[in-house]
């Protein structure tokens, strides 16, 4: 009887999960942000979305669950079914969640539906800072330890990774780290004169730079952006820094793992072809970010290679609570 | 002449001017709601006129942002519940108003003074929005600590009875503000290992518990009782009472502008700020304040649409969201194709001049609808208590659900409720819980990084205060209102003047 039961429930949940991914989607699907509105994350979401739904012919309808630094909107879409009906719409920060401490999951309990994008780190000062360039900088923190501002985001923000980079290359720098919500407000204290330094994503700091209300120092990359094509790659004054680069933040959707095969499939080719979109293309350029648009095994690459990359670097650095080694995340 | 044209661009298409009304319609009624906010109608309005051209997009949304900020005083006014927390020093003395039967007064007032302050605000948005955000980048995390202090200091005038209560009140809206993970630092603070705690305690649950259901419990006492009834004769102000009042409106809509050209704060503490400011200023009310003063109303509506306009200038000239709603709104024209930043007023002129046609035209519709439909609102104070009561519960648990879609936030809601309650019993106030709970990260954020900036040194910390000229200033305030507060300062006073001490200007 028992196992007449058993049998009765688990055909009834096979076949109710066939029917799901046959119709899907069925009802509306609910899209998690982790960041706040207004901010990177939010706008790449919201501009890609619609053009994934008419491919999907659904309805996505997206919210902002922002607080813990992403890991409130991640545990929540961890709650969820894993039923392609809740996606998580989220950024970089989840791979660092286990190394600092902020959660026990990470993007290892999900499956990526597309990685859309990767931004490219670009270090700004502020215009009246007495140097030009990145060399400029590096002399005057020897020449005036403690002295110069640095704006930061918290651990395992972009400024920390950038910085935790600088102190493995060059040998740990002398500087104040001013601690700000994110790159928005800190951009903002730099333009005002409260920090002389910022390492931010070169989409934020674009249309500062053009105005010449920030001065860049260098891009964070290992050949310059055509978006600035002025601005020398980092890796012109300290060839060292090829080993961790490029590096960046990088946007994503998610769906947790468990999701039916056939729905992350149909998910994966909406968002796909909602990020071949023209518009959408234009705005991701216009931000600086460089198009991935990677999904399945690939995307699980990236993220692997990310994560490896990144928690050894701020492991190095002394930046972390847990070494990366206990979460089974091999060194580089 | 482009310029010109691009201003008018709202009023020559009725497409356009029809999206901005329908806009603002809907924002008095969302703004009325606790709990449905503007911020988040707007951020649903983008993923809806997405594939719409630039324009309508940015009309409607500018409708929602400008009778959203006035729709919060409605529920304040009638029903002691601020629809928004940029409306709590309404209630203070808008729902005293109604409960003698003048709400249509006293929604008639607030109506024609949040188109004057609206108007100041756009005016200077107009004007001198360059100069204007280059005053507000000068504000250092210092500056904004030293804000955040002389935002405290407006405990005493939130707390009508014992000052010592009122800082009790205050000081656990602070502690309720740092309960989470700490965003410097990313360490948890107050959530005692529980993963409910981590993301902190939204406020908006606090503020509608607070004032939602402990007044529906405080309704409770005297459910037999009939409602009073409310006189609508007299909705639109008469021009003597506007006037007397134009002064102190325009002290206080320069305060709204400011606060809301500041990056990191907004309306709320603007319409606090301004009711302080109107208490210090105004010699002889008619009415005691807390009691239905008029210019209690006057304060902080003058101050809360002003710094709609306000908090455009930051956005318009450097791409820096004065509040979370200009945040979306340069989400928006990000989506839309502009690049949103300090070159959009030299690349894209026409758009400033479009929204600040926008916001003209919004301002006229709020009052539009600000001053129709009151007789059929004041019919909800009217109603008996047996229907207002689970009407008030059902509003505060829709609202609470909404901000998050967390059934959390419900009962921290409810739990904040029957604490309000019985602080309410017992003579404590509300007002100081909700201005800590606002102020807390902006104090404490701003007061770690100033000091981390001088190498944690105090030294070189009021070395910097005494060399800025705006530090001292605000330093100088914080002194004097503290001072001012205290009992040395009247027998000083007294001594001096040999007569009856009024507060000082601040």
């Amino acid at each position: 009887m028992k196992r007449f039961v058993f049998g009765a429930v688990s055909a009834l949940v096979l076949g109710v999960s066939a029917a799901a991914a046959a119709d899907y989607p069925a009802k509306e699907i609910q899209g998690i942000i982790q960041w706040g509105a207004g901010g990177s994350t939010d706008t790449v979401m919201r501009s890609v979305t619609p053009h994934a739904e008419a491919v999907l012919g659904g309805t996505v309808v997206m919210q902002n669950m922002t607080g813990g630094v992403g890991a409130i909107a991640l545990n929540h879409v961890a709650g969820q079914d894993a039923d392609g009906y809740t996606l998580l719409m989220g950024a970089e920060n989840p791979l660092l969640y286990k190394v600092m401490g902020l959660g026990d999951k990470d993007y290892s309990d999900f499956i990526p539906i597309s990685i859309l994008a990767r931004g490219t780190p670009i270090l700004v000062a502020n215009p009246d800072a007495p140097f030009n360039d990145y060399a400029g900088m590096m002399a005057y923190i020897k020449e005036h330890p403690g002295e110069l501002r640095v704006g930061a985001t918290g651990p395992g923000g972009l400024p920390s990774v950038v910085t935790a980079m600088i102190n493995t290359v060059e040998g740990k720098m002398n500087v104040i780290s001013v601690p700000y919500d994110g790159d928005g407000p800190a951009l903002t204290a730099l333009q005002g004169g409260a920090i002389d330094v910022m390492p931010a994503v070169l989409g934020a700091a674009i249309e500062g730079i053009r105005a010449g209300k920030m001065k860049p120092l260098a891009i964070f990359d290992v050949a310059a952006n055509p978006k600035l094509p002025d601005v020398p790659p980092v890796t012109d004054f300290n060839a060292a820094y090829s080993t961790y680069l490029p590096w960046g933040p990088f946007f994503g959707v998610f769906v947790k793992k468990g999701t039916p095969d056939d729905v992350v499939a149909k998910l994966a080719a909406a968002y796909a072809k909602g990020a071949e979109n023209a518009e959408f293309k234009e705005l991701m350029d216009n931000r600086g970010f460089n198009m991935l648009a990677i999904s399945g095994a690939e995307a699980e690459a990236f993220l692997a290679k990310w994560q490896q990359g990144t928690t050894w670097l701020l492991q190095d650095a002394g930046l972390t609570k847990t070494s990366p080694e206990a979460f089974g995340i091999a060194r580089p | 002449m482009d310029a010109v044209l691009a201003f008018l661009t709202v009023f020559t298409h009725p497409e356009l001017l029809l999206l901005v009304g329908l806009g603002t319609f809907a924002g008095v009624y969302v703004g009325a709601i606790p709990g449905l906010s503007v911020t988040m109608a707007v951020s649903i309005l983008i993923s809806f006129t997405f594939s719409w051209d630039v324009h309508p997009a940015i009309a409607l949304m500018i409708g929602i942002y400008m009778g959203g900020v006035y729709g919060g005083s409605r529920t304040a006014i009638l029903l002691n519940i601020p629809g928004a927390p940029s409306a709590i020093a309404t209630a203070l003395d808008g729902y005293p108003m109604a409960k003698r039967g003048e709400a249509g007064t006293a929604i008639g007032v607030t109506t024609v003074m949040s188109f004057i302050g609206g108007f100041i605000g756009i005016g200077v948005l107009a004007v001198a929005a360059p100069f204007v955000s280059d005053f507000a980048l000068k504000f250092q995390p210092r500056d904004y600590m030293l804000l955040a202090v002389l935002g405290i200091l407006l405990v005493g005038s939130l707390s009508t009875g014992s000052l010592v209560k009122g800082i009790f009140a205050g000081a656990l809206g602070i502690a309720i503000g740092a309960v989470g993970r700490d965003p410097l630092t990313f360490s948890e603070r107050f959530t005692f290992d529980l993963p409910l705690m981590q993301g902190g305690i939204s406020f908006i649950a606090v503020m509608i518990g607070m004032f939602g259901v402990s007044e529906a419990l405080m309704q409770l006492h005297h459910v037999n009782k009939d409602a009073v009834r409310q006189q609508i004769s007299r909705i639109v102000p008469s021009l003597s009472t506007v006037k007397k009042h134009l002064p102190l409106s325009v002290q206080t809509s320069a305060i709204g502008v400011l606060i809301g050209a500041l990056p990191g704060t907004g309306g709320d503490i603007a319409a606090l700020m301004a009711y302080d400011h109107a208490k210090r200023v105004t010699k002889n009310p008619e009415r005691p304040f807390g009691d239905g003063a008029m210019e209690g109303l006057v304060a902080p509506e003058t101050a809360n649409n002003a710094a709609v306009g306000g908090a455009f200038i930051p956005m318009m000239t450097l791409g820096i969201p004065g509040d979370a709603v200009t945040a979306i709104m340069i989400g928006a024209l990000f989506i839309h194709g502009l690049n949103p930043g300090p070159m959009l007023m030299i690349d894209q002129p026409d758009m400033f001049w479009f929204i600040v046609g926008a916001l003209v035209m919004a301002n006229f519709f709020m009052l539009l609808f600000g001053l129709t439909g009151i007789k059929l609102f004041t019919k909800i104070v009217e109603m008996p208590r047996s229907v207002l009561i689970p009407l008030i519960m059902l509003l505060s648990i829709v609202g609470a659900y909404a901000v998050n879609n967390s059934l959390t936030d419900v009962y921290w809601m409810l739990g904040f409720g029957f604490f309000g309650y019985f602080m309410r019993h017992y003579g404590y106030p509300l007002g100081p819980v909700i201005l800590g709970v606002i102020l807390s990260r902006l104090l404490d954020d701003n007061w770690r990084r100033a000091i981390i900036s001088e190498r944690e040194d105090l030294g070189r910390f009021f070395h910097g205060v005494f060399t800025s000229p705006l530090s001292t200033v605000l330093f100088i305030a914080v002194i004097l209102i503290f001072v001012s507060q205290t009992p040395i300062w009247a027998k000083a006073k007294a001594k001096l003047l040999g007569g009856s001490g009024q507060g000082v200007e601040q």
